[in-house]
């Protein structure tokens, strides 16, 4: 509503002002605002509306105006020879492919801007960009369908359809219609499996931007399913030593024999969650046999893990305590992050099935919680023995209530 | 050489210290009634502990005396932990957690003095109860019921000002809830607020005001009110028995039997000192007990970007407003608070003679609602667990900035995702 009334004012202004020779040169305007004033542009006379969602975007900011898209003649008021010339009116997908691409493929205008110039041949590679260039599928999407047509916003804008927390509803404005991805065979829970998935909360929930969404494993241009040989390749992009680790196991040959499907064996995609420590043991018994030698190490696994988490829930509860008691606790605390860092360095390590370190973390985790718990044990045991001053307390008290008592009666009798 | 000595010495003292002296020990309640300043010390110490108290004199009197004494244990362990805690933000938390866990005895003095903080404020309501229904605030010991209700002020202020300096969450957000309900009083209670922290929200400068008020101001305060609460109490004397008509005298005097009585009421010493004794050490191993069984935890050091999961209140006026907002909402704590307000006034308009509890059943009744809610209250808030309110104003989006967002019809991130319609999924125009 304000910026409406800024704009019409503006307009008055500049119509009014105009013939005095008051410029607005003179007056701070913003710049995007005072070239929409400009009464000399015909595009405006028809298509008003279209001014304040183009204006909010980053074309309008670096001075481009509806001509530079779809040609025609602004400097004409009626609609024939406006339209005429190079006009494109309204472009269909394939034009907006082209249309964009003329700028945005071109290296030499992209670098004054920092932008890469790369996003019509990363287009040609993905399955969207193959559907709509190839076979001309109305379904694909071309650039203004994740982009806008006119309120094109940088990916840094929070505004934008591209900023990571708007990603995923971007994306699922088609891959959430199941009459539109029927024909191609695609399900259509990735949406509802991704918010409720480790990586969905920690972009939804907690606001972390490096979180990865949709774009973050599958390309954004270029988007396609990683392979089932990529897989490990693509999680180990951020899980660095998760991924140092699987390669040193035997799970990372059976994937480059095609027998596992990397991550995936164990994890899932849309839907990636952290295995529980209590969950280990049965997961493996999704593909090794109820007796083997493999399945009964997955067992030793959980034992491990799950002991260290119970023994570093018991540490917590001590440091608590000794905390709530007043004492002065960061040693413990530090000792404590210790432990908590050997833990997490044991969910790392186990993706390499290497049972020795494994064992070595696990004690370490035990011996540092174990300290820790030692302490507030002491400590408890030393604040259960201060109540023990009651008992001279209460021994002198009666004693001096007893002779008060045995002294008043017999100097009232 | 000694033993020539020590007797020379005591006949110096004697022949010269003034009796006046005794005053110090009266002050403390081991002598009563009036002392001989013409006789010497010794003279006039023995002619005091002859003096009778009037016969009506009865457990129920030693409530005030049960305040005094742990008014007296509040000034003692205060001053000990005076020598270990530290009044500034870095060093306020850390100094507590010394003083309990490495200090000897310090949990001890603490959780002792904590606890003193609470009993006197009931005990202190307990003493008013018992002025109250027995009618003693009727003229003319009208001016020691009114500087009795300072006292209590004075205690209220103590405590509302030593519950910050612990400086762990509980502390704080607890301060700063109070505040902001200060500041919500009209016309003067932002201004009030302000004073009172300092500082745009409780901070380093408000915990050096508190501490200043807790150890310096105040003391003194009661110092002088306690004084003039004595000197009144013999002036005007105690209150006769209720069946007895106070009209004719124009006061009861106490601290006689000297000529007056000299075989009626009860002996100062060492039948009253036995029973004042009794009680003194029952009340002391009850506090001890109480300190003992039931110490304060130390919250988590006071940070005022976080709130706390919940507040554990530790002290008892602030249990009672938690029961009565949380049972009666907070118009409940107001009528109450109304009602604590008429009892305090009560004595400028309920001048007649009658004391008897069936002569003023009006005044009785709103005594029985007010004490005995306190006390129910009391005990409810000790169970409540509060959490802080979440309705505290986060920042958020305000002005022409959310109006300019607004303006972009954004994606929605709720519950669903917009499922597009079919007809428009391929073009947006």
């Amino acid at each position: 509503m304000k910026m409406c009334t800024v704009v019409t004012g503006v307009v008055v202004w500049a119509v009014v002002g105009w013939p005095q020779g008051i410029v607005a040169e003179s007056v701070w305007m913003p710049s995007v605002q005072q070239q929409f004033s400009d009464t000399t542009y015909g595009c405006l006379i028809c298509h008003a509306e279209k001014r304040r969602t183009f204006t909010m975007g980053i074309h309008a900011e670096h001075g481009m105006r509806c001509h530079d898209c779809h040609g025609g003649d602004p400097s004409s008021f009626e609609r024939g020879p406006a339209h005429s010339g190079r006009f494109l009116g309204d472009p269909d997908k394939l034009e907006t492919v082209q249309l964009c691409s003329s700028c945005h493929a071109d290296a030499n205008q992209m670098r004054q801007y920092g932008l890469p110039a790369g996003q019509l041949a990363e287009f040609r590679t993905s399955r969207h960009g193959r559907l709509l260039l190839e076979r001309g599928d109305q379904n694909a999407p071309t650039c203004t369908d994740c982009h806008d047509a006119h309120t094109i916003l940088p990916r840094e804008d929070a505004r934008s359809n591209v900023y990571p927390t708007s990603i995923p509803a971007t994306c699922a404005k088609c891959h959430d219609d199941a009459a539109m991805m029927e024909e191609y065979g695609i399900a259509v829970d990735q949406f509802r499996q991704y918010r409720e998935s480790a990586h969905g909360k920690a972009v939804f929930e907690r606001a972390n931007l490096a979180a990865p969404t949709c774009t973050g494993c599958h390309g954004s241009h270029a988007a396609l399913p990683p392979g089932v040989s990529e897989i490990v390749n693509v999680c180990e992009r951020c899980h660095v030593l998760v991924g140092r680790a699987f390669r040193q196991g035997p799970h990372d040959r059976a994937t480059r024999d095609g027998a596992l499907p990397g991550c995936m064996g164990c994890h899932s995609n849309h839907g990636t969650e952290g295995v529980p420590p209590e969950g280990i043991a049965s997961l493996c018994a999704n593909c090794h046999a109820p007796d083997s030698r493999a399945r009964l190490v997955g067992v030793e696994f959980e034992e491990q893990i799950v002991r260290a988490r119970q023994d570093l829930a018991a540490a917590e509860y001590a440091l608590e305590e000794m905390a709530q008691a007043g004492r002065q606790v960061s040693d413990e605390r530090f000792r404590y992050r210790t432990a908590l860092t050997s833990y997490r360095e044991m969910g790392q390590v186990h993706h390499s099935l290497d049972m020795g370190r494994l064992e070595d973390l696990g004690r370490q985790v035990r011996s540092d919680t174990e300290l820790i718990r030692a302490t507030a044990e002491a400590e408890a045991e030393g604040r259960w023995e201060r109540k023990l001053i009651l008992l001279p307390i209460w021994f002198l008290a009666l004693s001096g209530i007893v002779f008060a008592w045995f002294r008043l009666r017999e100097l009232e009798r | 050489m000694i033993k020539k000595w020590l007797p020379q010495f005591w006949e110096d003292l004697r022949t010269s210290a003034d009796a006046g002296l005794l005053g110090v020990a009266r002050f403390v309640g081991l002598l009563y009634g009036p002392i001989d300043r013409n006789l010497r010390i010794d003279e006039a110490w023995r002619k005091a502990l002859r003096y009778r108290l009037a016969e009506h004199v009865g457990w129920r009197h030693a409530l005030g005396g049960i305040t005094y004494l742990l008014l007296m244990v509040l000034v003692v362990t205060g001053v000990l932990l005076a020598f270990y805690y530290r009044p500034s933000v870095d060093e306020a938390y850390p100094s507590i957690q010394h003083i309990v866990s490495e200090v000897s005895f310090g949990w001890l003095i603490r959780d002792l003095h904590l606890w003193c903080a609470n009993l006197i404020v009931i005990v202190a309501l307990a003493h008013m109860a018992r002025v109250f229904f027995e009618a003693a605030y009727k003229p003319p010991r009208e001016m020691n019921w009114i500087v009795g209700l300072a006292l209590l002020g004075v205690a209220l202020a103590f405590g509302a000002t030593g519950y910050l300096l612990p400086w762990d969450q509980w502390a704080y957000w607890t301060v700063t809830e109070v505040l902001d309900a200060v500041a919500l009083i009209p016309l003067f209670g932002g201004l009030l607020a302000d004073a009172i922290k300092g500082d745009v929200i409780a901070s380093g400068a408000t915990l050096s005001r508190f501490f200043a008020l807790h150890v310096i101001v105040l003391p003194w305060i009661t110092l002088a009110l306690v004084s003039y609460h004595f000197t009144l109490i013999r002036r005007r004397g105690l209150a006769p028995p209720m069946t007895v008509d106070d009209g004719g005298r124009k006061w009861w005097l106490s601290g006689v039997g000297v000529g007056e009585q000299p075989h009626g009421g009860r002996p100062f010493f060492p039948n009253h000192l036995l029973r004042s004794f009794g009680v003194a050490v029952l009340t002391l191993a009850v506090a001890l007990t109480l300190a003992v069984l039931f110490p304060r935890p130390v919250g988590e050091p006071a940070n005022p970007y976080v709130l706390p999961n919940e507040l554990v209140s530790t002290w008892a006026p602030v249990d009672v407003s938690l029961a009565l907002i949380r049972f009666t909402g907070i118009w409940g704590l107001a009528l109450f608070s109304l009602l604590g307000v008429g009892l305090i006034l009560l004595p400028v308009f309920d001048r007649r003679p009658e004391r008897g509890l069936r002569q003023r059943p009006v005044a009785v009744a709103l005594g029985t609602v007010f004490f005995v809610g306190f006390l129910a209250a009391w005990l409810a808030g000790r169970q409540i667990r509060s959490v802080p309110p979440s309705e505290r104003p986060q920042p958020e989006v305000v002005g022409e900035q959310a109006e300019q967002l607004q303006e972009l019809p954004l994606p929605d991130l709720g519950p669903t995702p917009p499922v597009p319609n079919p007809e428009d999924s391929g073009r947006r125009r």
